[in-house]
């Protein structure tokens, strides 16, 4: 764990079971502000869940949440987000149906009253900020073309965007580049690399090679705890961690 | 840039639609197509409304006529009490409670001699109800299907109380007999061109009114909702709220075109809640084409249009029925986003060949630069 920043999220022994399996089994995690931090395991470890506990979309059975030094743990999803904290889900999801422009504009949330946006025409983010998260992501010639219309890479591409435009202090990112191919994820590593300090970032990510490019510091979860943590070099040297992945390759093929 | 040009002319599309059905009594002098098409336009009204909720949000409200039905009973009211010093022999009641056996006037009813009253009666009193029901539902996450079921269900329980409560509601021949609309002076016979001109400014308004909900941001969020619910959570809009919101002012729609309706029938009965009104919406609204509120006004037109023909005609006065049945399963069938969906698909093929390129060549070209840049 880095030292130099405050704690901005911290779960404290927080459990989670769904009819008697227990996904997460007191997991203790402190992420710093402005921190990159890795998450990983093998399959089942409860990585998404740990992320479905922070963003509210499931209730932890016990134990306590707290993000910016208010507990969290019991506000719905929207009342979560709006203190601050983005979810990338694991398969994409934008909307289909409305153009990349229109994405972006939900995307930026910072007025979400319904009579607010009533009287707001044509979205309510000006276009060079628009204009320069699509090129960001590289989707500048799609803006008015519909979400549905994009590849797969590009879609990921897109609900990052989104995230951004949402602008929110911390991000948690469920295995952003799956389904892109190498150059994709290169460049997916590059932009986490822009953002590195302007967010805290939590990526759940299978692809080590990925993790290598971008980590500072790498979590391990196993059996819903936390197993180890620290850089790169020290996981991989360590025994439980190497245990853990028994079987699965390694940790270098997970 | 593209975007506003599409949206002015789709602005122009609505205006010109607006200034047709107004111009149609200049060249009609015939009170009884006056109310009959008056009665339709009414219908278009009601499409539009449920184009908001179903079309914008994907709420597929199957009980939009229980909001029509208590917009009609409000009217009803209002107007059954201007006939009371005329009609009645006693204690001025309205005839049937005189026949009921009741005594004085329901307090509910007493506020309706005020006509501003009624008329915002005939709005909130429809919309609070579809608030305080999509609370229910929509709070508890209750979506698709299921919501439904519980707007069809709600619908029936609205009706069978109406019916039950026979001395205040005229029951099953509900209310009847009733007295003029009039406001500010006006008065608006129902086979005039009056009643036809109110209707089609408030259909126009109401259009207008939508399509300007539909182009702000919360008609933005609402088709994201439609799309792809979970996400627009954790963006941090409260669902629920944006859901409860259209739905209410769908339902204060579907009240306004259910007091029109009571001017323009003489009466409202408990029909206008039923099970078989409701479901017609929905199926102008799909061939109409539920992701266009133009579209849903057009398709209502057309379906109560060619079924009014056909039933009244002596050849179809059977098989009106089948016909009708069958002109819903080919739009269902070849047209998925209805009559509006087409329109759509010929003018893109018609703007994009003057280009001087083949039609199919323009788009996947573009995409395909936009692929490269990508990887």
């Amino acid at each position: 764990m880095s030292d130099d920043g405050e704690i901005q999220l911290a779960l404290n022994d927080v459990s989670v079971s769904f009819g008697g399996f227990v996904a997460v089994a007191g997991l203790d995690l402190a992420v710093g502000k402005g921190e990159l931090r890795c998450l990983i395991g093998p399959n089942g470890a409860g990585k998404t869940t740990a992320l479905d506990l922070i963003c509210g979309k499931t209730q932890a059975t016990s134990g306590e949440i707290r993000f910016e030094g208010r507990s969290i743990d019991k506000l719905k999803e929207y009342e979560i987000a709006r203190a601050g904290i983005g979810r990338k889900f694991q398969v994409p999801s934008v909307f289909r149906e409305l153009t990349v422009r229109e994405n972006l504009h939900i995307g930026q949330s910072r007025q979400t009253g319904v009579l607010a946006n009533l009287v707001r025409f044509g979205g309510s983010m000006d276009d060079d900020e628009l204009e320069r998260l699509a090129e960001l992501v590289g989707l500048s010639d799609a803006l008015d073309s519909a979400a549905a219309h994009l590849s797969h890479g590009q879609t990921q591409w897109l609900e990052i965007a989104l995230i951004l435009a949402q602008d929110p202090a911390l991000i948690l990112m469920d295995e952003p580049t799956a389904g892109m191919t190498g150059q994709e994820t290169g460049k997916t590593a590059e932009l986490f690399n822009r953002l590195r300090g302007q967010h805290t970032l939590i990526v759940v990510e299978h692809d080590m090679g990925f993790v290598r490019d971008i980590a500072e510091t790498i979590s391990v979860m196993h059996q819903g705890k936390l197993l180890a943590e620290g850089s790169l070099k020290e996981i991989s040297s360590d025994p439980q961690v190497r245990e853990a992945y028994l079987g699965s390759g390694g940790i270098g093929h997970a | 840039m593209l975007l506003t040009g599409k949206s002015a002319q789709q602005t122009l599309l609505y205006l010109a639609f607006c200034i047709a059905i107004l111009l149609v009594p200049l060249f009609l002098d015939d009170a009884f197509l006056l109310n009959k098409y008056s009665r339709y336009l009414v219908f278009a009204m009601l499409a539009v409304a449920l184009s908001l909720s179903w079309g914008y949000a994907g709420i597929l409200n199957l009980g939009q006529a229980t909001t029509f039905g208590l917009g009609s009973y409000c009217m009803a009211m209002a107007l059954k009490l201007g006939t009371v010093p005329v009609h009645t022999g006693s204690e001025g009641l309205p005839d049937f409670m005189v026949w009921n056996n009741v005594t004085e006037l329901p307090w509910f009813w007493a506020p309706f001699h005020s006509t501003t009253f009624a008329l915002v009666a005939g709005i909130l009193v429809p919309a609070t109800f579809a608030a305080l029901l999509g609370w229910f539902m929509f709070r508890g996450r209750v979506t698709g299907v299921y919501a439904a079921i519980i707007t069809l269900a709600a619908m029936v329980v609205v009706n069978l109380v109406i019916i039950d409560q026979q001395r205040f509601t005229g029951g099953f021949n509900g209310i009847t007999d009733l007295a003029q609309f009039e406001v500010a002076g006006l008065s608006f016979d129902a086979y005039s061109s009056s009643t036809y001109y109110l209707v089609a400014l408030c259909l126009s308004a109401v259009l207008f009114l939508s399509l300007a909900i539909t182009r702000s941001k919360t008609g933005m969020i609402l088709q994201a909702i439609r799309d792809q619910e979970d996400r627009v959570r954790f963006f941090g809009y409260d669902v629920a709220l944006y859901k409860i919101f259209i739905f209410a002012v769908s339902a204060g729609i579907a009240g306004l075109a259910g007091m029109l309706y009571t001017i323009v029938m003489e009466f409202a009965s408990p029909t206008f809640l039923g099970v078989p009104l409701s479901l017609s919406v929905v199926i102008w609204v799909a061939v109409g084409g539920r992701q266009s509120l133009l579209g849903a006004a057009l398709g209502a037109l057309i379906v109560t249009g060619v079924q009014g023909a056909l039933s009244e005609s002596e050849t179809f006065l059977e098989s009106w029925m089948l016909i009708m049945g069958g002109l819903f399963v080919l739009t269902v069938l070849f047209l998925p986003k209805g009559i509006a969906g087409a329109f759509e698909m010929l003018t893109a093929r018609f703007q994009r060949q003057p280009a001087g390129q083949p039609a199919t060549a323009a788009k996947p070209g573009g995409e395909a630069i936009t692929h490269g840049e990508g990887a």
